[in-house]
């Protein structure tokens, strides 16, 4: 009897978490893999723009990836070595041109509102001058490609061997925002080590090291 | 009804397998009626439905669960020379005493991780102790002062700044007594300044003492050298070393220093021939210089001298020189012993040092006639480039506390030392200062003396700051800074410049002093600028030496050696001594210090009194009783401390530490884990330790620390001692020996004479080869990581412990836990006794885990959390642990540590110090050492990215680096022109507990004393 009631207490409980869940269920995974996590970032900056249209290269901006455990997010200075000349896309300029030229004015000096976030943070006057009064404040980007604390990657040996980024950051050359294509988990990390020793890089031999110790210590 | 019944009865009558089980009674229980809970109460089955299903529904909606968000902040202009991730290395100057080791701070994402000794500095060698391992966490203390108080209230230096200048505006028109009160000064730039402070005023003095005085050896230079200073020693030059109550590898002078040259001397294989030094200590407690020597005589304090005026009368005869006494004294010590050590040295004139520690000037003036016969002046002791390291000067100390005393000093500016604190009869002084007019104290926390200061200047740490000091003559070092200022502090020099009226940083001031004094001596062309960054870069710079090579000892001196007779009484004498760790107590806050074991009695968190087992026995006492102390007829407060039974001391010997009870270790009431059952890490009266400075005395002048008159008497039972001298020892069951083999013993120990008679005897080669475990597909192709450790050169100074402690960021675990055998050092030096006939000689052992290669602790792990790496390490995944401590358990060395807490990680300031490359490990985790991976890993990748070969020599794990003694030697064992892999092939290479066949990769290389007589092994300890 007691049996009974509580049987259907839990369906219904049941039913109903899977009513309430049934619109995250896409979002499910594995504990601590995160592949298509997308968050928002403080500028919306595009590297489908930067690196894929362009051609910047990866290592202009992460240039720690040569020489650093870390390839770093780019100082907001590496940003103005373009951006002291580029605040807006070039269509807009001609766009802008054009239209003075209709009305027989000065073409008003465009700046992008995202761009506008790099001149803000490093306290920038409208001359691009620094501007004593305004306070510098940092970008708090959000990390997308995080590993747990108890393991260390360092980029120097991977990009020294010459594995493209893409292999674990994905096609970011194609991505407006940065999204996670790749798991990261050890599985995935160990896998590609295998793989590499058999098949080497870049048609090298390679010691993709297969200890623990390699990462976690 | 009880569950617990329905659910035994159940089981018990069934058979089938687990599974089965289950199922049937599932069913069974729907259909006995017993089986039904009440109309109201769940039973237990429906307990756990309901959990489990809240479990899963939990588990589902953790893996929706993003982790936390992190942030990535990145520089908004990025310096260049900087790289987040990456770190940098600044040559600096070791601010932890006034030795002056050179040192290289590890700044890593703009704050510093970790201090290593700089191997090209002329004075340490790369070597660094332990407290100026430690001294890095001085910079992280939050209780650090970070503005200046006016009596206890924050204030302003504007305040402070006119305040000061008023009164020694005032001194300056009616003449009165400004005194700078200091520890020893070896910084050009501050005594340039003091003088310039002093110049104005009428009555103005600075008085430098130290609070471990080394005061009689700088007057007996004044009488016979007309100098008074403390010359430099140089051990390595020393064929035979004889010293007098000298601990000169624990604490005195310049300790690392020392270490380091003694090393050098006691090299067994530096030549062809097996040969080192003859080192012969005459002491009454056992120190650790003690324990390193091949002969030690045991006589009391008050002996030394007339066994030094014995020596120096032998001597003088040998060499035909006047000596004002013709017979030789009463002495404990017989004549033909004296007669041989005589005879050693005068045989080996100009490579022979004597030196003495005590502080009476009869001894020094022996001391020095001694070196003056046997040539050693100009050898291997030199004044005229000579130590500034200790500069004290008690006279003039014991002048100014009588100053202090009448009332008659108007200014006292104090800095680096805690008078309050040092000295006996520190109340009454506390009460005299108190009533000084002005005193300003420069000091980073509020210690005993800045309680009665009126001003406390917050002083800078030595890494947030320049500074410079000329700790030998000749030798500059300057340091730099290597972070912001955490507070609104201020160096010495800067406040004095600010008193001067001309307020300056303290760049400006030692850079300016630097163009204008020191860079002309450097005899060098090109610019200051060049010489300057030069100098910064190396953290150093050594002067042209003149190589004047004078002994100008003065005869007449001869007449000052007081020659009274020695009558033995049998008299107590209190030692005071500083310890490895604490020395005088000015780094009292540091957890790390307090928590390193006494090398010899392995005490920790506590200073006792250690008293021989002779005199134990008579008293009745064990380790831990508490005992009082009362010297004769002083009227001194009589101390209680708990006592521990020394062996190899002198029966009429008790000892102490001073440095402890200081006002900064309230703060670790709670530095344990506070659970159920934690008792606090502190002493009923709040302090770790007692402070015993009280005892010392005056005696001519002289700060006496051997007090004479002592009593004790035991009152009763203690708490436990904090003891790590009985965790963790190493032994074979029977059992466990495979069949055939025999017990090696642990420590390997010979003789110089046997040694060289047959290398092969101190060492005999045993077959121990056994089966491997692992057959041929383990082969270790590429590198193969192995140390190699020299029990000859290493001194128990435990520098290395604190080095692994920071490097691998290894909490603090308080004296509760320590009793409890929960310490967590990876590393720990081993300390055996060899008893012959009551005196023991010592051997030291760093141990830590083994790698070895038949490992015992992974074949247990029953989650493969600790398996062997392709390099020969034994490698431990801290995120795969579950804390079984089967490993901890199933390993012969006992070396690994379990954490038994989340251990504290709250101080946000003190987390700063935390290396950024080892993980900090969490509760139920198993861990121990790696052989620094992370360096391994560092030195592989930095190759690999710059594609070129892995160079062993680039890879030290923080053991190896902060040894002052390089006893300790890592490297890739499979490459024939390494370094360890050419100590391995030595003769006194054995392998701790060999018999048992685990193949560890850390060799010992055995302890030779330079003895003639074969003394044999020491056994299991």
């Amino acid at each position: 009897m007691n049996d009974r009631i509580i049987t259907i207490v839990l369906s219904v409980g049941l039913l109903f978490s899977g009513l309430v869940l049934m619109p995250k269920i896409k979002d499910w995974r594995p504990v601590g893999i995160h592949t298509g996590y997308e968050p928002d970032q403080p500028i919306e900056f595009s590297h489908r723009l930067h690196a894929g249209e362009l051609q910047v290269s990866c290592n202009y901006c992460h240039y720690g990836a040569e020489v650093s455990k870390h390839a770093g997010i780019p100082p907001l200075d590496v940003c103005m070595n373009c951006h002291r000349y580029v605040t807006v896309p070039f269509g807009a300029v001609i766009a802008e041109d054009k239209l003075a030229q209709e009305e027989e004015r000065e073409p008003k000096r465009l700046v992008s509102p995202e761009i506008q976030k790099i001149y803000d943070a490093l306290g920038l006057d409208k001359s691009l001058k620094y501007d004593s009064t305004k306070i510098q404040t940092p970008v708090e980007w959000t990390n997308i490609h995080n590993i747990p604390d108890f393991s260390y990657f360092d980029h120097r040996p991977h990009v020294a061997v010459g594995l493209a980024c893409q292999k674990c950051h994905g096609p970011v050359e194609t991505m407006e925002r940065v999204r996670m294509t790749n798991a990261l988990n050890m599985g995935w990390c160990v896998q590609c080590h295998r793989e590499s020793n058999e098949t080497g890089v870049n048609r090298k031999q390679v010691n993709a090291p297969l200890d623990c110790s390699a990462c976690h210590y | 009804m009880s569950l617990l019944k329905k659910t035994g009865t159940r089981i018990k009558g069934t058979k089938e397998s687990l599974e089965e089980k289950q199922n049937t009674h599932f069913i069974e229980m729907r259909g006995e009626e017993d089986f039904h809970a009440g109309e109201n109460e769940f039973n237990r089955r429906d307990f756990l439905k309901i959990a489990g299903f809240s479990f899963a529904a939990g588990v589902a909606m953790v893996g929706c669960v993003r982790p936390p968000v992190e942030k990535a902040i990145p520089f908004l202009i990025q310096p260049e020379e900087i790289i987040p991730g990456k770190a940098y290395w600044y040559a600096s100057t070791c601010g932890g005493c006034s030795a002056g080791c050179g040192i290289l701070v590890k700044n890593r994402d703009g704050r510093p991780t970790k201090l290593e000794g700089n191997p090209d500095h002329p004075l340490s060698h790369g070597g660094l102790c332990a407290i100026g391992q430690a001294s890095i966490l001085g910079l992280y203390d939050s209780r650090r002062l970070k503005q200046p108080l006016i009596a206890n209230a924050p204030a302003d230096w504007t305040q402070i700044d006119s305040e000061v200048i008023s009164k020694l505006s005032s001194a300056k028109q009616n003449g009165g007594k400004v005194r700078i009160l200091t520890g020893t000064v070896n910084s050009p730039t501050e005594k340039q300044l003091t003088g310039e402070m002093l110049s104005g005023l009428e009555n103005g003095k600075h008085i430098e003492y130290d609070a471990v005085s080394s005061s009689a050896v700088s007057d007996a230079h004044l009488i016979s050298h007309n100098k008074r200073i403390i010359p430099r020693y140089f051990f390595e030059r020393a064929d035979v070393i004889v010293s007098f109550d000298c601990d000169f590898l624990d604490t005195w002078i310049s300790p690392v220093e020392h270490t380091s040259a003694y090393a050098e001397g006691r090299d067994v294989e530096r030549g062809e021939l097996p040969e080192m030094s003859l080192h012969i200590q005459f002491e009454g407690r056992l120190t650790v210089t003690g324990s390193k020597a091949d002969q030690r005589v045991r006589v009391t304090p008050d002996e030394i001298t007339p066994v030094l005026v014995n020596l120096a009368n032998i001597l003088s005869l040998k060499a035909g020189v006047s000596f004002p006494l013709s017979q030789l004294l009463d002495s404990p010590v017989n004549k033909d012993l004296l007669n041989e050590i005589a005879d050693k040295l005068w045989g080996n004139r100009g490579k022979s040092l004597v030196v003495c520690g005590n502080q009476d000037i009869s001894c020094q003036l022996a001391v020095n006639f001694i070196n003056h016969l046997l040539g050693s002046y100009g050898n291997t002791i030199d004044v005229d480039r000579h130590s500034n390291q200790r500069s004290g000067n008690d006279k003039e100390l014991s002048a100014l506390i009588e100053d202090i005393h009448k009332g008659e000093v108007d200014l006292l500016i104090i800095n680096g030392v805690n008078p309050v604190f040092d000295l006996h009869d520190s109340k009454k002084l506390g009460e005299a200062i108190k009533k000084i007019p002005l005193v300003v104290n420069i000091s980073p926390r509020v210690d005993e003396t800045c309680e009665v200061s009126n001003i406390v200047c917050a002083e800078s740490h030595y890494l947030e700051n320049w500074s410079d000091s000329e700790p030998v003559e000749g030798i500059f070092s300057v340091s730099q800074p290597t972070i912001n200022k955490f507070g609104d502090t201020r160096a010495f020099a800067e406040c004095l410049s600010a008193w001067l009226g001309t307020p300056k940083s303290a760049f400006d001031l030692i850079s300016n002093n630097w163009r204008e004094n020191i860079f002309p001596k450097s005899e060098k062309d090109g610019s200051f600028q060049a010489f300057w960054d030069r100098t910064v870069h190396d953290g150093y710079i050594e002067m042209p030496s003149k190589e004047l090579k004078t002994d100008s000892f003065d005869r007449s001196s001869l007449e000052s050696i007081e020659t009274k007779s020695w009558n033995a009484d049998n008299s107590l004498s209190l030692v005071l001594y500083s310890s490895i760790a604490m020395r005088e107590g000015r780094h009292s806050y540091n957890p790390f210090l307090l928590e390193l074991p006494d090398p010899i009695s392995k005490v920790t968190w506590d200073n006792c009194l250690s008293v021989s087992p002779e005199r134990a026995e008579k008293m009745g006492a064990e380790n831990g009783d508490i005992v009082s102390i009362s010297i004769g007829e002083s009227d001194t407060k009589p101390i209680q401390l708990p006592l521990v039974i020394q062996p190899g001391q002198h029966e009429n010997v008790i000892a102490a530490a001073i440095g402890f009870g200081s006002k900064e270790t309230v703060r670790f009431k709670d530095v344990n884990p506070q659970w159920i059952d934690a008792k606090s890490s502190v002493g009923k009266d709040g302090y770790v330790g007692k402070n015993v400075a009280g005892f010392s005395t005056f005696n001519n002048g002289l700060r006496q620390s051997n007090i004479k008159n002592a009593q004790i008497t035991l009152i009763g039972k203690g708490e436990p001692l904090a003891f790590t001298q009985e965790h963790n020892s190493l032994d074979v069951r029977d059992p466990l020996l495979p069949a055939g083999s025999h017990r090696d013993p642990i420590i390997k120990e010979g003789t110089l004479t046997a040694f060289r008679d047959d290398p092969h005897s101190v060492v005999p080669h045993t077959e121990h080869e056994g089966d491997d475990l692992w057959g041929d597909d383990h082969q270790k192709k590429g590198h193969f990581w192995g140390m190699a450790i020299d029990l000859n050169r290493c001194t128990g100074c435990e520098a290395c412990v604190v080095s692994c402690q920071i490097e691998n960021n290894i909490p603090v675990v308080g004296k509760d836990e320590v009793r409890r055998n929960r310490e967590m050092h990876w590393l720990r030096i081993d300390r055996y006794y060899n008893d012959n006939d009551g005196d023991v000689s010592v051997v030291f052992q760093p141990m830590m885990c083994q790698h070895c290669e038949n490992a015992p602790c992974e074949t247990v792990c029953p989650v493969l959390a600790t398996v062997h790496s392709s390099e020969g390490l034994n490698q431990q995944i801290y995120n795969r642990c579950v804390g079984t401590r089967y490993c901890s358990n199933n390993c012969p060395y006992k070396m690994r540590r379990f954490n038994w807490f989340n251990y504290a990680h709250e101080d946000e300031m003190q987390n700063l110090l935390l290396n950024p490359d080892v993980t900090v490990r969490s509760r139920g985790i198993m861990e121990k050492c790696t052989f620094c991976v992370q360096r391994i890993q560092e030195a592989k990748i930095d190759a690999k990215s710059r594609g070129v070969k892995v160079n062993d020599r680039s890879i030290k794990p923080a053991c190896q680096q902060s040894c002052p003694a390089n006893a300790i030697v890592f490297g890739d064992m499979n490459d024939p022109e390494s370094q360890v892999a050419k100590l391995l092939k030595s003769q006194r290479k054995y392998r701790v507990l060999e018999e048992i066949n685990v193949r560890p990769s850390v060799g010992y290389l055995a302890m030779i004393r330079n003895k003639p007589e074969s003394d044999g092994g020491m056994h299991h300890g």
